[in-house]
């Protein structure tokens, strides 16, 4: 108990440095987003306008720090301002719409990457030198090291403009309402296939790898040569006495992969316009978007220290060496 | 009026081919055609009668956002294109005012006042009778939220009234003709919805009532909308039965969307048109970008020495091979500019007098060039570079944001153009927000950028060389990056303030091009093509090169009205 109320000091601590940092680093960026919207005008502004938006639209000039506390003071109740580049939409609405599209896209890739990439690297380790074990680990290695973008691009040019298998665009069909329709569910399926296959083929191999190294390291040790000696079936051998040891770095890696599906999924949904928060980055940092950027941060700090917090829990409950 | 310029990534009235999006749909041309026609697997036929337009905001999601007067925000494109109508709209191919909401207007003799007559029987879309009363209502709001009189009209505008239910008056606080342009432009929005609204600068006006042919929303999602055409429209119902906007993420993908003839109206520019666009479908798939928007130009920063000095600014525009420059990164879908600076949407304001007098310097001279920078006294040094005032060697920085790639193509013409002739400039790119940061601060050397755009050349002129327009380095300035301030061109624009008579204003405007012309301010390079192209498959009635009624780009607000209520089904 007294482990984990630790880690969540720790956790305060670091939301605290994430928050400030998110608050200065859009600041130190060249241009301001008062600039950045008024170009959109091409100087068609009356300066008289500009001044007024300015107070209007919340782009104060008071200091840093006086900006920084009442951004804290707002952040705590949970209000996190109206973005510029959405205006009038508050940021809680932009995000919260494509928190969705991200959570799922990303959350079900990075799930399913990793459950094959252990149950492959298991499989690999327990029948070293077969071929699973001789011709996966390279051609996921190869996979994997591609520049993700590209292997992103090469996918859309070839199953989506090319084969014309897969949509182009969007999260779903844009002539159907979001409803909970047998249409509208294959849609969003359809859309997804693509991009959170491009994921999983990229990231595959990694789970696989770290798995299959530990539960090598595992399976030469004493108690599975008991479990053995003991006549016990290959399956228990496999999952119960040596997976559930070897899992523990691999659980540690998806913690920190899960806090990375918010902010990670950033060229995926570029490079498919799936309508995101990695999108949503992209474009709030291209119009210094402060408010926006804020909003982002905060909630992918808020996912990455909440998901180390769960994995935390899970270790304790894996490994009875954490609990004391 | 304003030129309104869709978000980020593509600022400049589509004309932003960001470099994926070039690649793209120039492979597509070129390979994979065959496989385009699979796209999207089995599109079901679009519902008949309903317009398919592409907004020229890139976004995967819609803000629902119909307030006409929050242009700074992120407002739908249907706002000001089909619901919210202003009394006037001028017409950049006939040179005058379409009557709208207002029938006629007339300025009293001393030109401080200036009175519409309303048009009758006009109604709001909720059966309520427009008046004078909402038009001043709607100038009241201006006054008393400076944020959102995006175009100024409080710095000469008293008050407006309702002095009959047609009749509506301005009164000015002084003479000044141009303000008739930004007046008449304004939407009009019903006085009894919106005297209730709070705040009208954070209302987003989800459930419009408005005067124009389309203005009812009957379904909206962050990807798609939907609006229906208004029954009561003054102008008769129209033949269109509703507008369809899909959410375009990117360039590329709408690009992608007109080729495949998923749009029939939109505002993007395509490369190699002819190959890409027409190529696909000859019978159907039409674009027009005629010359017609604001003219681009290289800055150069008065402020930094040499380019106060007329002569270098002429001498650097001689170096530049225009005619290359427009082929090469612009698809030749414009043509060099003339010294006036004038886009060929102000022709008729064209002297040729001035033209013939600026030919020499915006003609590709080289040696003349060179012999211009030697009688201003920057000397090629022994290594053939040439010498600043200081006697070291002159080295300006060119800037161009990165992602304007039809730009970045230019300046490097130009600086190619300019170390042939012994300049050792450099080019470099800068992030959109650090570029926009240096021009509007006045901390630059050479770069090219927009100028700004009006129903006459006043405005263009004045952001180029009045004193009113300069402000110190440091601050930012919308206009007149180069910071200069040319006395006879602010007499002649104080001037044109006060002048009505089309025949009197001529002559002013002729000495202001022959003023430009002997200062080169800043040194025009083409006149920007305003990007429009449409699918007559599904609705004719669209404006072209054979039929130039109206501008075509659904980008031009408001003239996208007069389009659309011409369009009908096929």
């Amino acid at each position: 108990m007294r482990f984990l109320l630790r880690r969540l000091g720790f956790y305060l601590t670091a939301a605290w440095a994430s928050v400030t940092l998110s608050f200065f680093l859009p600041r130190l960026m060249p241009g301001d987003p008062a600039t950045a919207m008024f170009a959109r005008f091409r100087g068609r502004l009356a300066p008289e306008a500009i001044a007024a938006m300015r107070s209007a639209f919340g782009f104060s000039d008071a200091p840093l720090l006086q900006q920084y506390a009442r951004y804290l003071a707002h952040a705590a109740r949970g209000d996190l301002g109206i973005s510029i580049s959405y205006y009038p939409a508050s940021v809680g609405s932009v995000i919260g719409q494509a928190l969705i599209w991200t959570l799922f896209l990303s959350g079900v890739a990075v799930l399913i990457s990793f459950l094959l990439g252990t149950v492959l690297g298991v499989l690999a380790a327990w029948k070293r030198g077969g071929w699973l074990d001789g011709a996966l680990p390279p051609v996921l290695t190869l996979l994997g090291a591609f520049p993700y973008f590209w292997l992103a691009m090469a996918a859309l040019f070839v199953f989506g403009i090319g084969l014309g298998w897969a949509p182009l665009r969007q999260a779903y069909d844009d002539r159907l309402a979001p409803a909970p329709s047998a249409a509208f569910v294959a849609s969003v399926f359809q859309h997804a296939v693509l991009p959170a296959a491009t994921i999983v083929v990229a990231t595959v191999g990694g789970w696989m790898l770290s798995m299959r190294a530990t539960m090598i390291n595992v399976l030469a040790q004493d108690h599975v040569l008991y479990a053995h000696a003991r006549g016990l079936s290959p399956w228990r051998i496999m999952f119960q006495y040596a997976a559930r040891n070897a899992l523990l770095p691999n659980v540690a890696g998806f913690g920190i992969a899960l806090g990375f599906v918010l902010s990670g999924s950033l060229l995926t949904e570029i490079v498919f316009s799936y309508p995101g928060q990695g999108y949503l980055l992209f474009r709030a940092v291209k119009s210094l978007d402060y408010p926006l950027i804020q909003g982002l941060f905060l909630t992918t700090t808020v996912a990455v220290l909440g998901a180390n917090w769960l994995v935390d829990l899970v270790a304790v409950w894996l490994d009875p060496r954490a609990r004391s | 009026m304003i030129w309104r310029v869709p978000r980020l990534v593509s600022r400049r009235s589509g004309a932003s081919p960001v470099a994926a999006a070039l690649t793209l749909a120039a492979g597509l041309g070129s390979g994979l055609g065959s496989g385009l026609g699979a796209c999207g697997g089995a599109r079901p036929a679009p519902e008949p009668g309903v317009l398919e337009i592409a907004e020229g905001a890139k976004t995967s999601a819609f803000t629902r956002n119909f307030n006409p007067l929050l242009e700074a925000g992120d407002m739908r494109w249907p706002a000001r294109g089909s619901m919210y109508e202003p009394l006037l709209i001028w017409n950049p191919m006939t040179g005058q005012f379409v009557p709208w909401l207002a029938e006629s207007f007339a300025f009293s003799a001393d030109h401080l006042r200036l009175s519409f007559a309303l048009r009758h029987g006009v109604r709001w879309s909720d059966g309520q009778p427009f008046g004078a009363a909402d038009v001043a209502f709607t100038f009241e709001l201006l006054r008393t939220h400076p944020a959102l009189d995006i175009l100024g009209v409080g710095e000469y505008l008293r008050a407006a009234r309702a002095v009959a239910d047609d009749q509506v008056v301005f009164d000015f606080k002084r003479p000044f003709v141009p303000g008739l342009d930004d007046i008449s432009a304004y939407p009009i929005v019903p006085a009894h919805v919106w005297k209730d609204v709070a705040d009208p600068l954070t209302f987003a006006n989800p459930t419009p009532v408005a005067t124009g042919p389309f203005t009812e929303v009957t379904s909206f999602q962050p990807q798609a909308y939907r609006i229906e055409r208004n029954p009561r429209y003054w102008g008769g119902a129209p033949a269109v039965q509703a507008l369809h906007v899909r959410a375009y993420p990117a360039n590329d993908q709408s690009i992608l969307a007109i080729i495949n003839g998923e749009v029939d109206w939109a505002c993007d520019f395509i490369p190699a048109a002819d190959r890409i666009l027409v190529g696909r479908d000859p019978l159907h798939h039409h674009y027009w970008f005629p010359a017609t928007d604001a003219t681009v130009a290289l800055y150069a920063n008065t402020t930094v020495t040499p380019f106060a000095d007329a002569r270098v600014r002429k001498a650097v525009s001689m170096t530049i091979d225009r005619a290359r420059l427009v082929m090469v990164a612009l698809h030749g879908y414009t043509h060099p500019a003339d010294a006036t600076g004038l886009s060929d949407a102000h022709q008729r304001f064209r002297d040729p007098a001035a033209v013939a007098a600026g030919r020499a310097w915006v003609a590709h001279d080289p040696p003349g060039a060179e012999r211009l920078l030697d009688a201003a006294g920057l000397l090629r040094g022994p290594d053939g570079w040439r010498r600043g005032p200081g006697g070291r060697r002159w080295s300006p920085t060119m800037i161009v944001p990165v992602g304007f790639s039809d730009w970045v193509v230019a300046s490097q013409i130009i600086a190619r153009g300019l170390r042939a002739a012994g300049v050792d400039v450099t080019l470099r790119t800068l992030d959109y927000n650090a570029w926009n940061d240096s021009v509007q601060k006045g901390v630059f050397d050479l770069s090219m950028g927009w100028t700004l755009y009006s129903n006459t050349p006043y405005t263009f002129y004045r952001g180029l060389m009045s004193r009113q327009s300069v402000k110190p380095v440091g601050e930012d300035a919308s206009d007149n990056w180069h910071r200069l301030a040319i006395p006879d061109a602010d007499r002649l624009l104080t001037a044109l303030e006060g002048t009505l008579a089309p025949e009197e204003q001529m002559p002013l405007y002729h000495a202001l091009e022959m003023v430009f012309v002997r200062e080169a301010p800043a040194i025009p390079l083409f006149p920007g093509p305003l990007w429009g192209t449409y699918n007559d498959k599904r609705f004719v009635g669209f404006p072209d090169q054979r039929n130039p009624y109206a501008p075509l780009s659904p980008n031009l607000l408001p003239q996208a009205l007069l389009v659309l209520t011409r369009l009908r089904p096929q």
